[in-house]
């Protein structure tokens, strides 16, 4: 029992034993609910909500009316435990810094790449997110919709996803880092 | 609504596990594609491979019914990911 709480309590667990958790816990999202773990479907839903009450209008097409239709959907719901997931884990590991200083921009090898500007880590992060969710878009899914539960069922859409991902991944790495990759 | 209770725990848990296995941090994700931390791809096979067993199991013992598997449309599939693979690397998601 001692052991189980220390090892909660570790900021960085084996990356397999979090694995076995997150298999865990896919099973248990097909068995008790029928549904598939994912994370990028809930923003659209979330957008199409804000873009029907904003413009009506333009949110009237096919993608926003059956493919993605808005409102709070199973995935939303998930997405709000995500985040507070991952609070617990980091509150469990203490190395939640709400409100503290650099909270913002505290990872290391950031800095080494890119400089110390907390604003451009937030720009960069907002471009970059507005590119994966674009590409989630396209493929159906992102890493945990379609890489993660879409891999669980052996679809052949989340091996060519990943194929993709890590391709532009590696050479998207390459260009950035050049001679410090 | 018992459903959207369950995605909250699910949620939670699944983002405990990405907490503790450290994919919530840059360097972690981005170190990948550099090929000197290998970690996403351990959780990911590791999480894959636990979840194919389970799930093929209890589909074999006829306890559950797969939902709708992610649609295959080849060059969709291959285009977003070949997209989403410029934003991880620079956001680190």
């Amino acid at each position: 029992m001692k052991f189980i709480l220390n090892y909660i309590r570790k900021e960085t667990w084996s990356p397999y034993v979090a694995g076995i958790l997150l298999g865990l816990v896919g099973i248990a999202a097909v068995w008790a609910s029928n549904s598939l773990l994912g994370a990028s479907g809930a923003f659209e839903n979330l957008a199409g909500l804000i873009g029907k009450a904003l413009a009506p209008a333009s949110f009237d097409n096919l993608y926003f009316n059956f493919i993605m239709p808005p409102g709070i959907t199973y995935g939303v719901m998930m997405l709000v435990g995500v985040f507070f997931g991952g609070m617990i884990g980091a509150a469990t590991s203490g190395t939640l810094k709400w409100g503290k200083k650099n909270a913002a921009n505290s990872d290391e090898q950031w800095k080494r790449i890119f400089g110390p500007q907390t604003w451009k880590r937030w720009l960069l992060a907002f471009v970059g997110a507005i590119v994966l969710e674009y590409a989630a878009g396209i493929a159906g899914g992102c890493t945990s919709g379609l890489a993660i539960s879409g891999g669980m069922l052996l679809a052949p859409s989340a091996f060519l996803f990943i194929a993709g991902m890590f391709a532009s991944g590696i050479l998207t790495a390459l260009l950035i880092y050049r001679r410090r990759y | 609504m018992a459903n959207l209770f369950l995605a909250l725990v699910f949620g939670s848990f699944f983002g405990f596990a990405l907490n503790k296995a450290g994919l919530t941090r840059y360097s972690k994700i981005v170190n990948v594609f550099r090929f000197t931390d290998m970690a996403v791809l351990q959780f990911m096979m590791t999480a894959l491979v636990v979840a194919m067993i389970g799930l093929y199991g209890l589909r074999g013992l006829g306890l559950i019914e797969f939902p709708n598997v992610p649609g295959t449309y080849i060059v969709g599939n291959l285009i977003g990911g070949l997209i989403f693979g410029v934003g991880m690397a620079l956001t680190g998601y």
